[in-house]
């Protein structure tokens, strides 16, 4: 999979294409509007990642004329300014996602995953992690032989940690898509520690190994080991 | 219009000149009719006394009437009979006079004759003869003609000192405006403390200044919380800032093994969560204090309102045991923007979560105010709130107990944040609280009805 990082900053260009080179990526980066331009024109690419404030062509301008000349490559927008009417225009614009900034990098992962799985989704009915099953038609979740009584919000967060298993979930990523808050209020976060606590406990306490665990200053990763 | 034209000072003056213009000709004119007419009357009576003497000299001996010109010095008449003159003047023939008359009726007009003299020409006919008499009215013309001269003279040299003294006196009155403007002037962001003089504060330049100096306070007053924000600000951004930077130079400077590393990045990690959220937490409420964002107009109900916001925060408060209750009348509506009001709710209750102990009891309720107004009240029986800080506490960043700030005191913002929400919808938010008594925080807004 290739992606083209347009991004004038070099330390958030150098950050973006190491994290994403780790995770298989093939990754290219322009530095400007032009140079995005001349790379789209000249290769082809799976996903940019499109900084919208560049020197000299502003992104909103680069993305408008790659659309005009008939370029599909999905498009995630990245940029500081979060108001309704500049994401409304970043996505008239023909961007296929919108993160601002600062953003966490795992909520940047899941957006590139997701864009780059689109129009190929497949429907589990059974999400499995050692032995922790959750079916996703009876709402039945059980470990091992002991069945877990969640409470909605716990199993729902389950549910994300389980389809992102292995992989870093933020607390931004959880209040957005479980929470559904877009705007992050701060007592939210509190809401959501105190909640995964409770998970940990009902999913951990009984067991030797533990599933959920907490990153220090990230998010919180269901399995895997962490690189 | 000419700049000339533009000053105040010139147009009340040239104001003035034309209504007095217009007055002082209007009363000349009224003069001048007024002594036409008196002057034509006496002239007319005096005919009548004359006709009177020459009708008497008729009839008691009309051969003496040449008596009446010479001893009452009657110069211009004449009598006719049926059958001819019977009496006629010398000047009469002389200025010919007889061709004034022409008619038989009784007249009193004026006739100019062929040399362009006027004469006020009286007719009196009577069944056996008819008496015709003339009064030159020369000299009465020469009255009026000087009368007009005098007027008409006059009117410019009064609208010249109406234009001089309306230009003296408008100058005298707007001179206080000049002063203010003066002042005025100076004052910039730095010097908002100074203050324009008022001479006469029950007049309306007083008022005007005072108006002027109230505004100036409440812009002196703005700026100088803006002043603080600013300051309290970039503290509170220094605080993680400062962290971060210690936990990094200090970790860079020992050797550690990964796991120690891996802290010292969670730590900074932290810190840069801590900088996020206030940042978007300082953004929030510009927005909404500047309404840069569309607020949206709903008719909702105030109860579903609260028992979200507190569902939402429910998990806290059961952590500590607290017991965590909604009571809300029915159908209490208001007209508001769902989502911003939600988040001052939440951020109401979130606060009574955080002060009250473990086992307290925290209670949101909505009513029906007798005022007509909808209230949330968020009460809980925490530790309280002393009075001193009553007003304050709305502010952003002032927090009650400065010490315990950063490790469980949030941000600082949560209650500016609450106020901003409500404001923007319209309502207003007060506090009710004593230390050792639990707290009352009232959202109040307008209700719909």
């Amino acid at each position: 999979m290739r992606i083209l990082v347009v991004e004038d900053e070099p330390k958030v260009a150098n950050a973006l294409s190491g994290g994403l080179t780790a995770e298989r990526y093939d990754v290219r980066v322009a530095s400007t509007g032009e140079e995005a331009f001349f790379l789209v024109n000249e290769d082809s690419f799976d996903l940019v990642l499109l900084d919208l404030m560049l020197p000299r062509r502003d992104g909103l301008e680069i993305l408008a004329a790659l659309r005009k000349r008939g370029v599909h490559t999905p498009v995630l927008i990245l940029t500081a300014k979060d108001t309704v009417e500049d994401r409304v225009q970043g996505l008239d614009s023909g961007a296929d996602d919108y993160l601002v900034k600062p953003f966490a990098f795992p909520e940047l992962l899941a957006r590139v995953r997701a864009l780059l799985r689109r129009g190929r989704t497949e429907q589990p009915l059974k999400l499995r992690h050692d032995d922790l099953e959750m079916d996703l038609v009876t709402r039945k979740v059980a470990r091992g032989a002991q069945v877990l009584e969640l409470t909605g919000k716990e199993y729902e967060i389950l549910e994300y940690l389980m389809r992102h298993q292995g992989r870093v979930v933020s607390r931004e990523m959880l209040a957005h898509d479980v929470w559904q808050v877009s705007a992050r209020a701060t007592p939210l976060d509190n809401v959501i520690d105190v909640t995964i606590a409770r998970l940990r406990r009902k999913v951990d306490d009984t067991s030797a190994k533990k599933l959920i665990r907490t990153i220090r200053g990230v998010g919180f990763v269901l399995g895997g080991e962490m690189r | 219009m000419t700049p000339l034209l533009r000053s105040v000072r010139m147009r009340l003056t040239l104001w003035h000149a034309a209504v007095l213009t217009v007055i002082v000709c209007a009363f000349s004119a009224g003069i001048f009719f007024f002594v036409r007419v008196r002057l034509f009357d006496d002239l007319d009576a005096h005919l009548g006394r004359d006709l009177a003497t020459i009708e008497a000299t008729y009839r008691e001996a009309p051969t003496e009437l040449s008596e009446a010109e010479s001893r009452a010095g009657i110069k211009l008449f004449e009598v006719t009979e049926r059958n001819g003159v019977l009496y006629r003047t010398e000047e009469w023939a002389q200025r010919g006079l007889d061709r004034s008359v022409r008619s038989d009726s009784a007249t009193t007009s004026s006739w100019r004759s062929p040399d362009g003299q006027t004469y006020r020409v009286l007719v009196a006919p009577y069944p056996t003869h008819r008496i015709s008499l003339a009064a030159d009215e020369t000299a009465l013309h020469r009255t009026l003609w000087t009368l007009g001269v005098i007027l008409a003279l006059g009117i410019p040299c009064a609208m010249a000192l109406a234009i001089a003294g309306g230009w003296f006196l408008a100058g005298r009155v707007l001179a206080p405006v000049g002063a203010m403007a003066e002042r005025a002037r100076r004052i910039t962001a730095d010097s908002l403390g100074e203050r324009l003089p008022i001479e006469n504060p029950d007049d309306e330049f007083g008022g005007l200044a005072t108006v002027f100096n109230e505004t100036l306070a409440r812009l002196q007053d703005s700026f100088e919380r803006l002043r603080r924000f600013t300051a309290d600000a970039s503290h509170e951004l220094r605080t993680p800032l400062t962290a971060m930077r210690s936990v990094g130079e200090v970790a860079l400077h020992d050797s550690l093994d990964p796991a120690a590393y891996r802290d010292v990045i969670g730590s900074m990690l932290e810190e840069v969560e801590r900088l996020t959220a206030l940042v978007e937490s300082l953004l929030t409420l510009t927005r909404v204090d500047s309404r840069r964002t569309q607020l949206a107009r709903e008719v909702v109900d105030l109860g579903t309102i609260a028992a979200n916001a507190t569902e939402h925060l429910r998990v806290l408060a059961d952590e500590k045991e607290q017991t965590l209750r909604v009571e809300a009348d029915d159908a209490v509506s208001v007209e508001c923007d769902p989502a911003l009001l939600r988040q001052g709710v939440v951020n109401l209750v979130d606060n009574a979560i955080k002060y009250t102990q473990r086992n307290g009891n925290i209670r949101v309720a909505v009513r029906m105010l007798r005022s007509g107004e909808a209230a949330i009240e968020v009460k809980d029986d925490g530790p309280g709130i002393a009075r001193i800080h009553h007003e304050r506490i709305f502010e952003r960043f002032y927090r009650v107990d400065s010490g315990r700030s950063r490790s469980d005191g949030g941000l600082g913002l949560g209650l500016a944040i609450a106020r901003s929400t409500v404001e923007a919808n319209g309502g207003r938010i007060e506090v009710e609280s004593e230390e050792g008594r639990g707290s009352v925080f009232r959202i109040l807004l307008p209700s719909r009805s």
